[in-house]
């Protein structure tokens, strides 16, 4: 049976509601809803690999700031956000940790790093 | 740092995104001394606390953080020896440039620079703004309080929210505490659209199935020690609440992002003078207001949502700053934009027609197939559609600008419909 998805385009900011009809083998058949070739292709992208920049905290030891901001090095399937999260927990840094340094290298065999965002310099 | 008499060419007040942007340009136009005055322990603003993505796409064309978007700045601002002396309130400003500073480090003090910048950023509307009626039980926060929390001080407000308003900071807040284990339960946003950016919505609501309630609002709060629960209901057009709809959601805590003020106690000291829809000082192309050598820069002058236009926006009023100091003649602004159909502000509110410009703006309405007038010099290609939430610009070149008439005192923009080609074929 072929299926119903739908997407919100955020190419700019009228925010199309897009459809896509999925077949059985997952295949994108129709797209509608999109007003210009961009959502076109925004949809059919956010529906075939939905990937988000995970920004983040992790915790510090011997800081006296608690926590050090974090992202991933690039986006990852929304889907890991939460599982990602938890790896995060797991996480304690301590100063001095400079800026675009690696914490996780290959955060849940996604690609990506986990980096720092900031220097830790008490 | 020992604080002693220092001969300051430019005195910056406030060490976020504007006023590091600002005291770097300064520095780089050769103001000798610059000096920012910042009342935190560390410069950056509120840069280091909002720690997701979507900073820079403009001005550095990479997706960054706050604080990596923060980091960069305060580099530059080390590397171009701009001097900052933290942990100092800035308590007085005189029309002529006189500033007082109070801190627990360095004491009270008076610098008189050559020029001022004010860069004090802007603040957070919260619960007195909006006399919601109820109880007043602990656990009713701004969003960017919980950011606070959340992000440097490492612990969540709540763990059942109820967010009032859709506004950015609140979005973004609504994901980040999903993230770190906390349900939102609903966002409820009196307007019919939201009050923050589509990629917000889509990013941080529905990627976690947060309602959005549109055209709702809170009516009530619960609790007596703590927030036990909200009352939320339908408005209307005129946004008043609708008899009937009330629902009661159970919640530890109301977190409010409901819009910015800008922060303009100092400005008011010196006598400058405000423009009543902004609540920014009223600014010429330089960024100068109506006092002379006293410049604004970022969101103490209007209220951005890109922390790009700031930096743009704050390095003309940095660069202004260090040719006054120097004792260059800036041009007057004899040319006074007026915010026309469906505009509802836009800076710089004068200009002097006599060289490249940009104008910032916000429309009142949401508004779909439109263009952007400027008088009759400047008309902008077709815009799919203009929201409040975010702002557009309109470069105008010396070119046509000098079509202006001689003698003009007057320039409006007004936002055009455009007509579709099928109403064409119709008509």
């Amino acid at each position: 049976m072929p299926k119903e998805e739908t997407v919100i385009c955020v190419a700019c900011p009228l925010g199309c509601e897009v459809s896509l009809t999925i077949d059985d083998k997952g295949e994108v058949t129709k797209v509608t809803g999109y007003k210009c070739k961009e959502g076109e292709a925004y949809a059919i992208e956010e529906y075939r690999n939905p990937v988000r920049v995970l920004p983040a905290t992790v915790r510090t030891i011997d800081s006296k700031h608690p926590l050090l901001p974090v992202r991933t090095s690039k986006p990852i399937l929304k889907g890991l956000m939460l599982q990602g999260m938890h790896e995060l927990a797991k996480v304690r840094v301590k100063p001095p940790v400079k800026i675009g340094q690696p914490l996780i290298t290959n955060l849940l065999g996604t690609g990506a790093d986990v980096i720092t965002t900031w220097n830790l310099i008490d | 740092m020992k604080l002693k008499q220092r001969e300051v060419d430019v005195a910056v007040i406030g060490g976020g995104p504007a006023g590091l942007a600002a005291g770097i340009k300064a520095k780089e136009e050769g103001a000798e001394h610059v000096l920012i005055l910042e009342r935190a322990e560390e410069l950056g603003g509120l840069l280091p606390q909002c720690v997701h993505s979507g900073w820079g796409l403009l001005y550095f064309n990479e997706d960054l953080t706050g604080p990596e978007y923060g980091a960069r700045f305060i580099e530059k601002a080390n590397d171009t020896k701009v001097d900052s002396q933290l942990e100092s309130m800035v308590i007085g400003l005189t029309p002529d440039r006189e500033i007082r500073t109070a801190s627990s480090k360095y004491g009270y003090s008076i610098l008189k620079p050559k020029a001022v910048v004010l860069a004090m950023g802007c603040r957070e509307r919260s619960r007195g703004a909006l006399n919601i009626p109820g109880t007043r039980p602990g656990g009713v926060f701004t969003a960017g309080t919980a950011q606070r929390w959340v992000n440097i001080q490492g612990f969540i407000p709540g763990k059942r929210i109820v967010m009032l308003g859709s506004g950015d900071i609140g979005m973004i807040m609504a994901r980040r505490l999903t993230l770190e284990g906390a349900k939102i339960e609903l966002v409820a946003e009196i307007l019919p659209y939201i009050g923050g950016l589509v990629r917000n919505q889509v990013q941080c609501l529905r990627d976690f199935n947060i309602p959005l309630l549109l055209e709702h609002t809170v009516t009530d709060i619960h609790g007596e020690e703590r927030v036990e629960a909200v009352t939320v209901a339908a408005v209307d057009s005129n946004r008043n609440p609708i008899p009937g709809t009330e629902k009661k959601v159970e919640c530890d805590s109301l977190l409010l992002s409901v819009g910015l003020i800008p922060e303009n106690e100092v400005s008011l000291l010196a006598g400058v003078k405000l423009d009543p829809i902004t609540g920014g000082p009223i600014v010429d192309e330089f960024r100068q207001t109506n006092v002379p050598g006293i410049f604004a820069a970022g969101n103490c002058t209007h209220v951005n949502d890109l922390v790009d236009n700031v930096s743009f926006e704050s390095e003309l009023a940095g660069a202004s700053a260090a040719h006054f100091a120097a004792g260059e003649k800036l041009g007057k602004g004899k040319i006074t934009l007026k915010a026309g159909r469906n505009i509802r502000y836009i800076v710089p509110q004068t200009i002097t027609a006599e060289r490249d410009v940009t104008l910032y703006m916000r429309v009142s309405e949401p508004e779909e197939m439109v263009r952007l007038k400027v008088g009759d010099i400047m008309t902008t290609k077709a815009l799919r559609v203009v929201m409040p939430a975010e702002m557009q610009s309109i470069p105008l070149s010396l070119s046509q600008l000098s079509k202006l008439k001689e003698g003009t005192t007057e320039l409006t923009v007004d936002v055009e419909p455009v007509k579709k080609r099928e109403d064409k074929k119709d008509a």
